[in-house]
């Protein structure tokens, strides 16, 4: 078992390695002011399906997000015309570095969060869906310390207690 | 060593703080849960009979608590409760006969979901008018309303008992088209909006425009009642019905789940007379929170759902358009 | 304000409130110690908890964990060197050199007793300004108040981040979330997309469960496993401070708390700015600048008197206008008023004995806070190295149990977890989210004002601009715009100045 877990970890480093050294470079603004102009015309698109308004109003329910939204379009405007300009002028664009190492060790932790969910819905059980969450990330950060296992599970069960007894949660 | 005794000492302290709350009772609670907003009328009275059960039970206690959210509160008390739980919830006329009309998808309930227990007040409800117009009785509101172009009324919530209480009143006068209904978040940010002078009008609780009456800031032209107040400072003012208006009075009535045995149903409503008799309650209730005792039968509660429900169907044009 | 102090006091002074900050101290002053862990975060946690009290003994529990807050993060920042939270890094400067000379017992004394007494001074500013502030405030209508939500939305977009114009896409964002669920004016459902549960719209401790907790775990991710393990040195001086010390100290503390008030009382500014400019001030008023930077007494006691002051100062806007001077504070609006305690002139009338029992109750929190850190500091100082492998999974439960707690069903659970993604997100685009937890409470005052004042006016928006306050409003955001970009301009200017010099190096 120890040493399928070794292999396991030496696997997983020299993959680690390789994802390390792989990074992504984004026009950070330009993707702020495309991303956000896109969702505001989404909302705009929808408005009419998702806010019902009566003719008597004055003021309607839509007026606000609407107002929202302008604001939105014009501060994207704003990012995006900035952007061109530097692209017309040949002048460097902002730039954002994403390295993958950081976004897969993210979507792993990512994983346990979903799964610890998943479990506490599927049981109704929040002390199950605890007791895998700490056993996730004990195996994320490689834990080899048996008290740590034991003073994590204990505190785990120890605040549903508080939740469930002293609070009157029921879950 | 002192110090080591003092750090224990505080850390033992904060334990015991931890666990403050937790405590165990061989008698029956009944938790009563109040829809609305912690520091309503309805969560204090609910409060106040709370504290005096004890005086008048030596086997049922009531605990009150609030929890703000209207008909979401009471679908999910509805959802969590069952027949015999000692669970209690509050409902009223915005819900039975205003919800169920203008929006009955938020409502995951009916009225046969509920056990009836008692009516915990009644409060009546007045239209002050800005100081500055001058209006202190219905016949000199009637002569206002016939010249002017735009009559604004500050009310708690869109569509709440307030809103309704506005739009049948002038609606009847022949105003409906004329009414602007300006709705507020609270019942007392209502009550000051006309002493701001946002609206010419507001219609509100007795005790939320007092301090504004007070300060000579409004002047109150009627009482949404049959007859003129009896009791408190606006006692003598006179009541819509006189005149041949709608009207209909705020009530918060006490359910149980339905199913519960009929002998608990009635123990618990005759722990709430009690307490509503008490001398002491009574006066706090007319006095201090500006309402009335007014207990009441399963027939007297289905008539008042029924009298809300028609103003309602007959006036929901002017209010939700 | 007599009438409301002796019922207050009555009100304050029971055993359930002293324990209540008791434990709100101890809880904030251990989640501030740990770096990683921040102040906001902790509040934001433990926000549930409070919503099962009653006002008094809820606020009391959430100012214990903001004020030791303040103290707390000083504590690693001494030990080893690294600022539990964002605030305590100039305290840093100063705290960990003096520990390395062996004074470690010394330098979190001087933080100590600074912190105290900046959050004393700040109380009692709170007490004596609050009231008055709260009777100008209530001479405001409706569109005064929604100049009032717009003038702090562009401060706080602005001043979070590095730019104003994410800032203000941000705060759009918060106040879009915040449209969700029935509409406060016609209650009509808005943007549930056909899930029912949304009807009655997101609640902000599950979105800043999601924003602020969630995404701290994710972004363990950032971290190599070998930095997430540290150490804490020793204890071992007598923590004696001389008398020329103490003499040297009096200065800057008092200079820093007064500054530290004014800065929290500016909406968007808070505990770290007002530490770094009493740093900077401490230091060029002081005799001995030279000591700056390697263990000055006068250091430390500027930046930590200067970050506690804050803390009353910040809640001076919250209470009388409804905007919260800083993110921690806007959490605590929502403890309030799930009381039903609005903000303005009525909490200092018709609820003034609650109001007064909180004020002076944040008095009581500094001096327990003191107590605690007297005898307390060695557990303090231990909790700094609790390993990342316990402290992360208890987070997630704490966030887990807070989301589920708050209506009981799994379904808030999924939003947060769904607003964690968002944020991370948001965090690899540069998008600041204090603006969004901003718009979020917010939100829905600033939409009730907007069309109620367009209600009142039959649309015409010429009611933004028909009052003396308005008018007073229009010119604070127009001059604090102005502020803003020309202090981002000459930041962007000596940026491109410096990478230019690098650049012929």
């Amino acid at each position: 078992m120890k040493n399928w877990i070794d292999r396991f970890h030496t696997c997983i480093d020299a993959w680690g390695e390789k994802l390390h050294e792989k990074e992504l470079r984004i026009p950070v603004d330009l993707t702020v002011g495309v991303l956000f102009l896109l969702f505001a015309l989404f909302i705009m698109l929808v408005m009419p399906q998702q806010v019902a308004v009566s003719e008597k109003d004055v003021i309607n329910g839509r007026a606000f997000p609407t107002l929202l939204m302008r604001v939105m379009m014009i501060c994207c405007g704003l990012l995006i015309g900035k952007e061109l300009y530097k692209l017309l002028t040949k002048r460097p664009l902002t730039w954002k570095v994403i390295n993958l190492q950081v976004e897969v060790k993210a979507l792993a932790i990512l994983a346990i969060l979903i799964v610890t969910y998943v479990v506490c819905r599927i049981t109704g059980l929040f002390v199950i869906g605890a007791v895998v969450c700490c056993l996730g990330f004990l195996f994320y950060f490689r834990c080899k310390k048996p008290a740590y296992y034991v003073i994590t599970l204990v505190i785990a069960v120890a605040i549903w207690a508080a939740f469930r007894f002293v609070l009157g949660v029921d879950f | 060593m002192r110090k080591r005794l003092l750090s224990l000492g505080l850390a033992l302290t904060m334990s015991i703080g931890a666990l403050a709350g937790c405590s165990g009772s061989k008698k029956t609670s009944w938790k009563v849960t109040c829809p609305w907003a912690p520091s309503g009328v309805a969560a204090v009275v609910s409060q106040k009979a709370a504290e005096m059960s004890t005086k008048y039970s030596e086997d049922t206690t009531l605990v009150a608590e609030a929890i703000k959210g209207d008909a979401a509160t009471v679908n999910t008390w509805v959802a969590d409760t069952k027949a015999n739980d000692p669970e209690l919830v509050f409902v009223g006329e915005g819900l039975l006969s205003i919800t169920s009309v203008l929006d009955p998808a938020k409502m995951q309930f009916t009225y046969e979901d509920f056990a009836y227990v008692e009516n915990l007040y009644s409060s009546i409800f007045v239209l002050s008018a800005d100081a500055k117009l001058n209006i202190n009785n219905i016949s000199e509101l009637e002569s206002y309303v016939a010249q002017a172009d735009e009559i604004s009324v500050a009310v708690n919530g869109a569509t709440g008992s307030e809103a309704f209480l506005a739009a049948s009143l002038f609606g009847a006068m022949g105003a409906g088209d004329k009414v602007k209904l300006t709705p507020y978040q609270s019942a007392a940010e209502a009550a000051q909006a006309v002493a701001k002078g946002e609206t010419s009008f507001a219609v509100s609780h007795q005790s939320q425009i007092l301090e504004t009456y007070q300060q000579k800031g409004v002047t109150i032209v009627c009482a949404f009642d049959e007859k003129a107040l009896e009791h408190g400072p606006f006692a003598g003012v006179e009541g819509v019905g006189e005149s041949g208006y709608p009207y209909f009075r705020n009530r918060c009535f006490i359910m149980a789940r339905a199913g519960t045995d009929e002998e608990k149903v009635s123990q618990l409503k005759s722990l709430y007379d009690e307490i509503l008799a008490d001398e002491e309650v009574v006066t706090w209730l007319q006095d201090t929170m500006l309402l009335e005792v007014d207990t009441m039968s399963k027939e007297d509660v289905e008539a008042h759902i029924n009298n809300v429900l028609e103003i309602v169907n007959e006036y929901k044009d002017i209010v939700a358009g | 304000m007599l009438q409301y102090i002796i019922p207050a006091t009555g009100l304050l002074f029971t055993l359930e409130n002293i324990l209540w900050i008791n434990i709100g101290v101890f809880v904030g002053s251990v989640f501030a110690a740990i770096p990683g862990l921040s102040v906001i975060l902790c509040v934001i946690l433990f926000l549930p908890v409070t919503y099962t009290m009653t006002a008094i003994p809820g606020m009391m529990f959430l100012l214990g964990i903001y004020c030791a807050g303040g103290y707390g993060g000083s504590v690693s920042a001494i030990l080893i060197n690294t600022p539990g939270t964002p605030h305590a890094a100039a305290t840093m400067l100063d705290g960990h050199p003096l520990s390395e000379k062996g004074r470690t017992k010394a330098a979190l004394k001087i933080a100590l007793y600074a912190s105290t007494f900046g959050g004393i001074f700040s109380a009692l500013t709170l007490l004596f300004l609050g009231p008055q502030v709260a009777r100008v405030a209530a001479q405001l209508g409706t569109p005064e108040y929604f100049m009032v939500c717009v003038f702090g939305l562009t401060i706080i977009a602005g001043v979070s981040g590095k730019s104003m114009i994410r800032g203000l896409i941000s705060a759009c964002l918060g106040l879009l979330i915040a449209c969700v669920g029935s509409d406060p004016m016609t209650s009509y459902d808005r943007f549930t997309f056909g899930i029912s549960r949304l009807y009655l719209g997101l609640d902000l401790a599950v979105c800043l469960i999601g924003l602020f907790a969630l995404v701290e775990i994710l972004a363990k991710a950032e971290k190599r496993l070998d930095d997430l393990h540290m150490d804490t040195t020793k204890i071992k001086d007598d923590g004696k401070i001389t008398k020329s010390e103490y003499k040297r100290m009096l200065r800057p503390v008092l200079l820093s708390s007064l500054i530290g008030v004014m800065v929290g009382i500016i909406p968007g500014t808070g505990a770290s700015e007002a530490s770094w400019f009493s740093y900077s001030q401490a230091k060029n008023m002081s005799k001995h600048p030279e000591e700056f930077g390697h263990g000055s007494v006068e250091g430390i006691a500027a930046a930590e008197s200067a970050n506690n002051a804050v803390t009353g100062a910040t809640l001076i806007p919250l209470l009388t206008l409804g905007i919260p001077g800083d993110g921690t504070v806007a959490i605590m609006l929502s403890a309030l008023m799930i009381n039903g305690l609005n903000p303005g002139l009525s909490l200092f009338t018709t609820d003034g004995d609650i109001m007064y029992a909180i004020m002076l109750g944040l008095i009581l929190v500094n001096l327990f806070m003191f107590i605690q850190g007297k005898f307390l500091t060695t557990i303090f100082a231990k909790v700094v190295s609790i390993p990342q492998e316990i402290l992360t999974p208890i987070i997630v439960i704490f966030c887990f149990a807070g989301a589920y707690s708050i209506n009981n069903n799994y379904f808030d659970v999924g939003v947060a977890l769904v607003f964690g993604i968002l944020a991370w997100v948001l965090r690899k685009l540069d998008m600041p989210p204090v603006p969004i937890l901003l718009g979020l409470v917010l939100g829905n005052m600033t939409e009730t004002n907007f069309r109620r004042a367009l209600l009142i006016s039959n649309g015409d928006p010429s009611i933004f601009f028909s009052s003396i306050y308005c008018i007073i409003f229009l010119v604070l955001i127009i001059v604090a715009v102005a502020t803003i970009v020309k202090g981002k301009l000459s930041e962007q200017k000596k940026a491109q100045t410096v990478a230019v010099a690098q650049e012929e190096e």
